[in-house]
């Protein structure tokens, strides 16, 4: 581990791909195979139009995984603030340019692919904000000063993101950030006293939400109050976890989905499918798989020598983490309905490229783990 | 879960925690090199902390999912199976005894809008509005705007309907199959019936409490057979309905019972509703009065206090008691409402409904034999009916000595109708009491019954119910040619402070025919009102009593039974004490 080529980056690609996570990657596979397999269900038994596509976005994010995986940590640290300005640009833009899907104008058409800028954010984000606090140290964090830029590298896109409006994305964007300052060792205080400040200002922030988010607040609380209305998915959801079960229902045997029940069963509430037809062991057996990828991610970033792979790693598996953790709270109804996929299971495309592309920077922080990168580094020589 | 497998030992977790002792030699330290760096070791900590608390929230979700998959009622993943068939799978028809369709589905389309997919909300909402007139357009232009991508617009279209919305050819707009519950009778039978919700589950009656088997998968369409004869319930709803219109009572409740099969023939209770609307009705008229409520339902219990005296022996039909003053007991007096003040024979007690006699031979009988009786007759406990509104008897307790005398004709113990009813049948069949059943039972299904009182007994009890019709106070129900038998019961109801006159439950049971009686009739009326025709009295036998009659005349032709010619009943001499 400790030899010469791993401490100075100068590996050749065997050597690195030798080092690659290989188990990681395995885990990962079975978790989209998952997914392939209950998306081929909700469509009962097709492969359109889901299934095929999904794999085939897999795919190509699996190798965009392996290429970002082999190259050198130390790119992604010299080019982490571009890349920020890029997708704050970009943001900025969906105000003008952007398209109107599903009521909320999200998209950047490019011309040959329409891209989600606040997808991207998330990536550039956990690299800005990792690069910046590599560049510190513990003192630093504790100052007013050393804080105002990191806050408003995250204030500033999450402003844009809400006003699309996405309050899924935007609370996933700060506490995505939350959990690097966390990290970076800012202390303790600040949170307690942030936290207070955020829970100070819901009913002030409540006037500015959407009515439907509102209701959908509402609901959570009381989602017998509407069980036509907006409980009404919460209600089918639950009802599908009880009528599957410990064993489920069988594979493609599940009513709620193939019947309707459930809409949106294919994104945000394939894990309810998944638990009509496979009962509390599926469900119980994808935990697990999440559970594993995760204590990877986090285990990669406490390998890590250098602070920047050790916050990127950790930045994005948090997102990940979070990303599970609200999906599933919410299809169980511990949570208010938010429009939040089930990573790599979910039918979706940008949310499917921004996870390999993450999980490609968590594989090259793994493979470069024991590089040196001084404090102001600041390109190759 | 935590990262700690993969990572250093778990003690670098904890050092996080330590807080910062070595931030002031921070700044000292050369930047960036190995793990003596604290900055490094700090968020090594920290980083394990953010790993517990996912290792955390996932141990949360764990076991919400245990919780929401684990059925706690040991039937495991069914219960929870049956729930998600609901609102998809047919239901099972309800027939009457002689296969008259009760409840019955039918298939329907339900209209859905995907707003996502609606192109123009104002035409969309303008259109549907001009084919189904009974939509708004305002809440349908509301509905359309939501951001869900499935509202319902309206539930159960007639074909017609649908036809219409597919012509209108609009985009977002589709139909689910769906079967809806139709009671082809309306109100007729709607408490014992229930009614299901708009996904088709059972929530009241016998729909709910044969939910599951009515849910039974297709193919097994075997329609559920009731007891009921929809014709007897059509004429005893019809009288109950005219009685409490004439006596503007607040409700009314009527049973009519095979009383050798047990088997509920007809039952009603008013005010009733219609179960195809269910919207418009309200508690009070769901409430149901004949099986969920218990009255204190006064003298037609002493049918109990006679049969149980003459059954253990302390009394023979030609003895008697002293019924010329008031009985004392602690600080409450016993009276009689039409005092003879003078010596009463049993079958006088009986026929003039004295009070005083009754709760004389109540002593005679005992505490301890006269709870026991009780029990065996089913007065103390609640009944076994196939429904889920089926009320508990309000008993005393303690159970003080006053209490044998009140019981013994009927205050101070409030039962349900149903019971009274159960009860009176064992009176007057031979003696046994046969559970009743909302469900037609062949005659090998027809429980054997426990013996409470003997044969003998049991035709003494018809003759003296007999004699109540004939010449007590029970004349106005003698419909001619059916030998009816019967009993009066009108109760002062309880108010916060003693008993009210103003207000009474008035009941009546009549078996018939009194030879060798099939039925038992119950009708009772929740606070009637005199009338000009009963010269302003509101008792059973002004009230209750003329409409089983009324009931008895229609039923009987229905139910078969032979009108005889009466015969003048022979030797009443013996029956009355000559001496006052």
């Amino acid at each position: 581990m400790s030899d010469l080529s791993l401490r100075d980056g100068k590996m050749p690609l065997t050597q690195k791909l030798l080092e690659l996570n290989w188990l990681l990657v395995l885990v990962l596979c079975i978790v989209a195979s998952i997914g392939f397999a209950m998306l081929y269900s909700g469509s009962n038994g097709n492969l359109d139009p889901w299934a095929s596509r999904q794999m085939i976005r897999f795919g190509v994010g699996l190798g965009a995984m392996f290429m970002i995986a082999l190259i050198d940590i130390r790119i992604w640290l010299q080019f982490a603030y571009p890349i920020y300005i890029i997708a704050l640009v970009l943001l900025a833009s969906v105000e003008f340019v952007g398209t109107v899907g599903m009521g909320a104008q999200r998209w950047v058409d490019l011309g040959i692919f329409q891209l989600q800028p606040s997808e991207v954010m998330k990536i550039a984000l956990v690299l800005a904000l990792a690069r910046y606090f590599h560049a510190r140290n513990l003192e630093d964090t504790h100052s007013i000063r050393g804080l105002l830029l990191p806050v408003l590298m995250v204030l500033v896109p999450a402003g844009l993101v809400l006003k699309q409006p996405d309050l899924g994305t935007t609370l996933l964007l700060v506490m995505g950030s939350a959990m690097i300052f966390f990290c970076a060792g800012v202390r303790m205080r600040v949170f307690v006293v942030s936290l207070a400040a955020g829970l100070g200002s819901i009913p002030i922030g409540w006037q500015f939400l959407h009515e439907y988010q509102k209701e959908r607040v509402l609901v959570f609380l009381n989602p017998e109050s509407d069980p036509l209305g907006s409980g009404y998915h919460i209600m089918q959801s639950k009802i599908a976890f009880g009528s599957g079960g410990v064993f489920g229902k069988g594979y493609m045997q599940g009513t709620q989905s193939h019947l309707n029940f459930l809409p949106e069963m294919q994104t945000d509430f394939i894990f309810t499918m998944l638990a009509e037809e496979t009962g509390l062991v599926g469900g119980a057996v994808l935990l697990f798989l999440y559970a594993v990828i995760i204590a990877y991610g986090m285990g990669i970033g406490i390998q890590s020598r250098h602070h920047f792979g050790r916050l990127v790693a950790l930045g994005i598996i948090s997102t990940f983490s979070l990303y599970v953790i609200i999906n599933i709270a919410m299809v169980m109804g511990l949570l208010p309905v938010v429009g939040i996929p089930l990573p790599l299971v979910s039918y979706g495309g940008t949310a499917m490229m921004t996870l390999m592309i993450g999980f490609g920077l968590i594989l090259s922080v793994y493979i470069h783990r024991e590089l040196v990168i001084p404090k102001r580094f600041s390109g190759f020589d | 879960m935590s990262g700690q497998g993969i990572g250093r030992p778990a003690g670098v977790v904890l050092a996080a925690d330590a807080g910062y002792p070595q931030r002031l030699q921070t700044a000292q330290l050369p930047g960036g090199s190995g793990a003596q760096d604290p900055f490094i070791a700090v968020s090594r900590g920290r980083l394990g902390i953010v790993a517990i608390f996912f290792g955390l929230a996932f141990i949360v979700i764990s076991a919400r999912l245990v919780e929401l998959t684990w059925n706690d009622d040991g039937t495991g993943p069914r219960a929870g199976r049956e729930n998600a068939a609901r609102g998809v799978v047919d239901r099972a028809s309800i027939v009457d005894r002689n296969g008259e369709v009760l409840a019955t589905s039918l298939r329907s389309a339900s209209l859905y809008a995907n707003p996502t997919r609606v192109m123009d909300i104002g035409e969309v909402a303008r259109k549907l509005a001009r084919v189904l007139p009974d939509l708004s357009r305002d809440a349908l232009v509301k509905k359309l705007t939501s951001d869900r991508s499935f509202v319902w617009l309206k539930r159960n279209l007639t074909s017609r309907q649908q036809w219409r919305v597919n012509e209108l050819g609009l985009p977002g707009l589709s139909f689910q199959q769906e079967h809806r519950r139709v009671y082809p009778h309306g109100p007729l039978l709607a408490h014992a019936l229930g009614f299901v919700d708009i996904d088709n589950n059972g929530i009241a009656g016998i729909e709910r409490y044969f939910d599951d088997e009515l849910r039974a998968p297709a193919g097994d369409g075997e329609p559920l057979v009731m007891s009921i004869d929809i014709r007897v319930q059509h004429v005893l709803r019809n009288e109950l309905y005219n009685g409490m219109k004439a006596f503007r009572a607040k409700g009314a409740a009527g049973i009519v019972l095979d009383v050798h099969t047990g088997e509920v023939i007809a039952i009603s209770s008013l005010p009733d509703f219609n179960p195809n609307i269910i919207s418009a009705s309200n508690d009070n008229a769901r409430f149901n009065r004949a099986t969920l409520g218990v009255y204190e339902l006064g003298s037609v219990l002493k049918t109990f206090t006679t049969a149980m005296a003459l059954d253990a022996g302390v009394v023979k039909l030609s003895g008697g008691y002293d019924a010329t003053k008031p009985i004392k007991f602690d600080r409450y007096t016993i009276r009689d409402d039409h005092a003879k003040k003078r010596w009463l024979s049993v079958s006088e007690i009986f026929m003039y409904s004295s009070n005083i006699g009754s709760a004389k031979m109540a002593i005679d009988v005992g505490e301890k034999r006269q709870r026991r009786f009780l029990d065996r007759i089913g007065l103390t406990r609640k009944p076994t009916l196939e429904l889920p509104e089926v009320g508990t008897p309000l008993v005393p307790d303690p159970w003080r000595r006053i209490s044998t005398l009140t019981v013994s004709y009927g205050h101070g113990i409030a039962i349900s109708p149903l019971q009274m009813t159960s009860a009176a049948a064992a009176m007057v069949n031979g003696g046994r009491m046969i559970p009743a059943t909302l469900l037609k039972r062949d005659p090998e299904q027809v429980p054997e019954g426990q013996q409470v009182v003997s044969p003998e007994t049991s035709k003494i009890m018809r003759h003296l119910l007999r004699m109540v019709v004939e010449k007590g106070t029970g004349r106005q129900a003698n419909a001619r040619g059916y030998s009816v038998g019967g009993k009066t019961g009108t109760a002062e109801k309880p108010s916060s402070n003693g008993y009210r006159d103003d207000a009474v439950v008035a009941s009546f049971i009549a078996d018939f025919p009194s030879d060798d009686p099939n039925y038992l009739l119950l009708v009772m009326f929740d606070e009637p009102q005199g009338n000009t025709v009963t010269h302003g009295y509101a008792g059973a036998g002004w009230t209750a009593a003329p409409v089983a009659r009324r009931v008895i005349e229609r039923i009987g032709p229905i139910l078969g039974v032979q009108p005889v010619v009466e015969k003048q009943k022979a030797d009443d001499t013996v029956l009355i004490m000559t001496n006052g």
